[in-house]
């Protein structure tokens, strides 16, 4: 097999059998942890839990990722606060509006969107890897979290750091040639694909379980969320 | 209580029964990111990372994954997960029960949302089936299951109390009238040990003309079960308030300036009993703020003419959302002289006594190292006197106060409602 | 066609009339497009003048003959044109004049004259399939490997001889397949491409011819000197590409000005070809530079990889909806399997743990 057949295996067949991994996963996932059964809620709220529930989500999606919650606690640790932060802000970004990525998106979905130059992807690309290694260092640093951390952490960081790596790599034709550089870049995709269903970084689909919790359990107890 | 062989099965079960939808989805949601911790006062005040608020539900998230997750099935199948003993449930006991007054300070802080209190209620759960609870909370709930209240508030001393409270204080206390619209409840501490806030709270009550009754069985609403972490028990417990209010026919049930007690009736005990409550349920804080409103009680403004400062409780204030009504007497009572402490309202520290640590002496030290967090908020704002609506805050603050020998005054705002009325 | 084996090109030349200072002149030029030095150009007119020619076979199996359309358009060289065409090549199925029984004793009788020295052209893919493509009742890899046997070196032209090309493509019924496939102990060099650009073709077998050695290849055996880079790096759009500015569909106001093309199915950024610096039809224009994307010709499978306008980051095989739907309903159900598990398991733990309500207490409530 030659690079450019790797290349259309890792764009094909592997691509296909890891996305409906991940739809089977993630849905296995989603009905296991529902079907545990939720109680209802008797009490009387004092502000609406649903107006809650919402408002907490799109503020914690517009306002919190550049002004935290409680400034203080931030402010004690703002490795994690920050970095956290701007590698979702570059994840966003970069996966959503660069202009190869929103092809990729549009061979799945079947419609595109606009995309932002180059040299803009490439900024949020190279602050998302370090932000990422600064994450890495800050749970090898930082006492709670080497408490914290597990092995499948430390894995979660890589498999995401690796997309990001090649993909920076590739645009800057370092390294390797852009058809190898590119498949590795595809095949960590189809990696991470596979990986999501089986760790934690499947976060983002309970998120919109969590999130909306807290706002509602706020609103009902007339705090701000 | 389970023996000696039994502890480590039976905490599990308890913890394999409570795991709901609710629960799974915030331990699944979880990174690890750690800043939790960063929103602790426990944490803050002994930088011990083993506080920080997710590594107290640790136990709880590995049994989960090793019972409910395909992957933890898997390692447990190939010998590689760690399962959860008998030592770590004991070990568990310092984080969950000294170390963790279940304020919910976290939950904000939280980029998930994931409510860290809640869940280490329930890790509290199986630690208290399994009879891990620290000795005197235990004997404490043993005490309110048996005797009624864990103080030993049994029925001649509440009599007694009561008209102690009546004759000393010049008040007038209602027991079991007929016709009442509103039944009042108190905590133990306030029957025991802050006897003016009763008296204080009659006289508002009476001042604003509310119909209302206490109860001989109705007459405590603090609940252990909740501390404990069973929720079985706190229904149970809730029971002699709610079984009384409902025979009774009353249309509203006010708790006194007691959190917990506040916080599992108003928002946890109408879940926990699957019914919704033919009553209404409020703080005495609320009655304070609709009398002021609706201009039925009025006091003296400018009265204080020191710097006073507010501590919010995290089940009256966080929990409970009656911000507005204790800082609309302060401003009344000291207009200017009234300052905020930094962080407040919701995102205000929580005194480190609540959550039952308070009646655990093997938790001494930690809360009261947890409340130096307190101290250097107060010191800030430069008051010497702090106000609260919790008598639970206030032990917490006295016996502070008193450890740190402080020069502070420790106010409750009905005290300060009731002392200064426009008669 | 069929001259002395023997002669050199020099040889050949002087019976075609050509001169001495022609001669030289020509000797110059072809310096020049191996892109050797001035200072080369005496090794040059002594290889011309010593060597005896290379004889050149070409054989055609699965094509459309559009390589060697191509190649008789080349303009630069000349000369190698005029080596290929008037000096080596003795034999090719569309450019000579014999046919039939006699053109392939011919063919027979090259080889053997010239066994281990001629250069073998190949076009077209080679059939494996049962009793597919035949010629003269022999089956065309027979013939493939006949003719390799004796070659001094093969040169595959044309993605299909290559790469499998159009008859290689999914479902590929003649089970066709590229040169190198097939051939294991011979050097081959692919110049790929469909066609491959007349110059790379030219200038490829003029430096076997001229130099008698082979060029550098990279990892797919192209010409370094002609596939080093991809037509990307090269590509006079560029510039648009990094700047974000797209042509959106064909004919929309980003394609008329010019803009990247990389949203319209570009396969620039994987194709490694020259088009962007040598140009095509005397450096006129190129595909990309004319207003179509890059197929990516010059690249392994290229018929599969893709729809044509669809963009080069985009995926092959993406599933149907019918499959993510399945895949759901799998995730559904194992779902629902697993959580009727737990729902037991949490039953039993129920059962297990005991009430802790005193026991007259439960009584007087109930």
């Amino acid at each position: 097999m030659n690079w450019t057949d790797a290349m259309h295996f890792v764009r094909g067949p592997l691509f296909s059998a890891a996305l409906l991994f991940f739809i089977f996963g993630m849905l296995y996932r989603l009905v296991t942890v529902i079907a545990l059964g939720w109680k209802r809620d008797h009490a009387p709220a004092k502000s609406s839990k649903v107006v809650g529930g919402v408002l907490n989500v799109l503020r914690s999606a517009i306002i919190f990722p550049f002004v935290p919650r409680i400034r203080e606690a931030a402010n004690r640790n703002p490795i994690t606060y920050l970095a956290g932060g701007i590698f979702h802000v570059g994840l966003f970004v970069v996966v959503m509006l660069g202009a190869a990525h929103v092809l990729a998106w549009e061979s799945v979905l079947g419609f595109r969107w606009p995309t932002l130059p180059l040299p803009i992807i490439d900024f949020f690309a190279a602050i998302s890897i370090i932000a990422l290694i600064v994450l890495f260092y800050n749970r090898l640093s930082n006492p709670v979290l080497r408490l914290l951390t597990r092995t499948p952490d430390y894995i979660n960081l890589l498999v995401v750091f690796l997309p990001f790596l090649t993909g920076f790599f590739m645009t800057h034709r370092l390294l390797l040639p852009y058809e190898r550089i590119y498949t590795i870049h595809v095949l960590t995709v189809d990696i991470l694909l596979i990986w999501i269903p089986l760790s934690r970084i499947s976060h983002f689909m309970f998120y919109f379980i969590t999130k909306p919790r807290h706002g509602a359990r706020f609103a009902q107890r007339g705090a701000k969320p | 209580m389970a023996t000696n062989g039994k502890i480590r099965e039976t905490a599990l079960n308890t913890y394999i029964k409570e795991v709901g939808g609710a629960v799974a989805a915030q331990l699944e949601a979880c990174t690890r990111c750690g800043i939790c911790a960063e929103a602790c006062h426990f944490y803050l005040a002994t930088g011990k990372p083993e506080y920080t608020p997710i590594w107290k539900v640790e136990l709880v998230k590995r049994l989960y994954e090793q019972r409910f997750t395909p992957l933890g099935r898997l390692k447990v199948a190939l010998g590689l997960a760690k399962p959860v003993s008998e030592a770590e449930l004991r070990e568990w006991v310092e984080y969950d029960y000294h170390a963790c007054t279940m304020c919910q300070r976290c939950s904000l802080v939280c980029p998930m949302g994931i409510q860290i209190g809640d869940l280490i209620h329930m890790a509290r759960s199986g630690l208290q089936a399994a009879g891990l609870t620290p000795e005197d909370l235990q004997q404490a709930l043993d005490n309110q299951l048996e005797i009624g209240s864990p103080l030993g508030v049994d029925d001649d001393t509440f009599d007694e109390r009561m008209e102690w409270i009546q004759e000393d204080w010049e008040v007038d206390l209602p027991i079991d009238k007929p016709g009442a619209e509103a039944l009042l409840v108190f905590s133990s501490i306030e029957i025991m040990k802050f006897p003016d806030n009763i008296a204080a709270i009659a006289k508002i009550l009476d001042a604003g003309g509310i119909r209302w009754t206490m109860s001989r069985e109705a007459r405590e609403a603090t609940n252990f079960g909740l501390y404990a972490g069973s929720d079985e028990l706190e229904t149970f417990i809730a029971q002699r308030v709610i079984g009384p209010a409902k025979r009774m026919g009353v249309k509203r049930v006010i708790v006194s300036e007691c959190g917990h007690a506040y916080d599992s009736l108003r928002f946890r005990i109408a879940s926990l009993m699957g019914e919704t409550l033919p009553f209404e349920i409020v703080h005495i804080t609320e009655v304070i703020g609709e009398l002021l409103d609706s201009g039925r009680i009025k006091i003296k403004p400018g009265v204080l003419d020191e710097k006073v400062t507010f501590h919010d409780a995290c089940k009256i204030q966080r929990r409970g959302g009656n911000f507005d009504q204790p800082r609309q007497v302060l401003k009344q009572l000291a207009g200017d002289q009234f300052v905020e402490m930094t962080p407040n309202r919701e995102e205000a520290f929580c005194c480190g006594g609540g959550g039952g640590v308070i009646a655990t002496k093997a938790a001494d030290t930690v809360r009261r190292a947890a409340f130096t967090v307190k101290i250097d908020q107060v010191q800030k704002t430069g008051a010497k006197k702090v106000a609260m609506t919790c008598s639970n805050c206030r032990l917490q603050f006295l016996d502070c106060v008193d450890h740190f020998a402080l020069d502070w005054e420790v106010l409750g705002i009905a005290q300060l409602v009731a002392d200064n009325l426009v008669k | 066609m069929f001259q002395n084996k023997d002669d050199t090109v020099y040889e050949v030349l002087q019976k075609r009339g050509v001169s001495r200072r022609d001669f030289l002149k020509i000797a110059t030029i072809t310096t020049a497009v191996l892109g050797l030095e001035y200072t080369q150009v005496g090794r040059v007119i002594a290889q011309l003048e010593t060597k005896p020619r290379v004889p050149v076979i070409w054989l055609h199996f699965q094509d459309c003959t559009g390589c060697s359309e191509a190649i008789t358009r080349s303009f630069n060289p000349g000369l190698a044109s005029l080596i290929l065409n008037d000096v080596s090549l003795d034999y090719h199925e569309t450019l000579m004049a014999a046919a039939g029984h006699q053109a392939e004793a011919a063919k027979k009788a090259i080889m053997d004259a010239n066994a281990g020295s001629y250069v073998l052209v190949v076009e077209g893919s080679i059939p494996t399939g049962f009793g597919m493509t035949s010629i003269g009742g022999r089956a065309a890899d027979d013939i493939l490997k006949e003719a390799a046997a004796g070659a001094l070196a093969i040169i595959a032209v044309g993605n299909c001889a290559t790469f499998g090309g159009i008859p290689a493509a999914k479902p590929n019924p003649t089970n066709a397949h590229g040169v190198w496939d097939l051939v294991k102990d011979k050097p081959i060099i692919n110049v790929a491409g469909c066609p491959p650009i007349p110059e790379v073709m030219t200038n490829t077998i003029a430096h076997i011819l001229v130099l008698g050695t082979l060029p550098e290849l990279d990892a797919l055996n192209r010409p370094k000197m002609f596939y080093a880079q991809t037509v990307h790096d090269r590509c006079v759009r560029r510039g648009f590409y990094d700047a974000g500015l797209f042509a959106n569909s064909f004919g929309d106001d980003g394609y008329k000005a010019g803009y990247c093309l990389f949203k319209l199915g570009c396969k620039g950024p994987t194709t490694y070809n020259a088009c962007a610096s040598l140009k095509w039809n005397e450096g006129t224009s190129w595909p990309v530079q004319a207003g179509h994307p890059c197929l990516g010709c010059s690249e392994p499978g290229f018929w599969d990889a893709g729809g044509f306008y669809q963009g080069q980051s985009a995926l092959i095989d993406v599933p149907g909806l019918t499959a993510a739907a399945g895949a759901a309903a799998v995730g559904i159900a194992a779902g629902v399997g697993t959580a009727a598990a737990n729902a037991a398991s949490k039953h039993r733990a129920e059962q297990a743990t005991p009430s802790q309500v005193p026991a007259d207490d439960k009584e007087k409530k109930s």
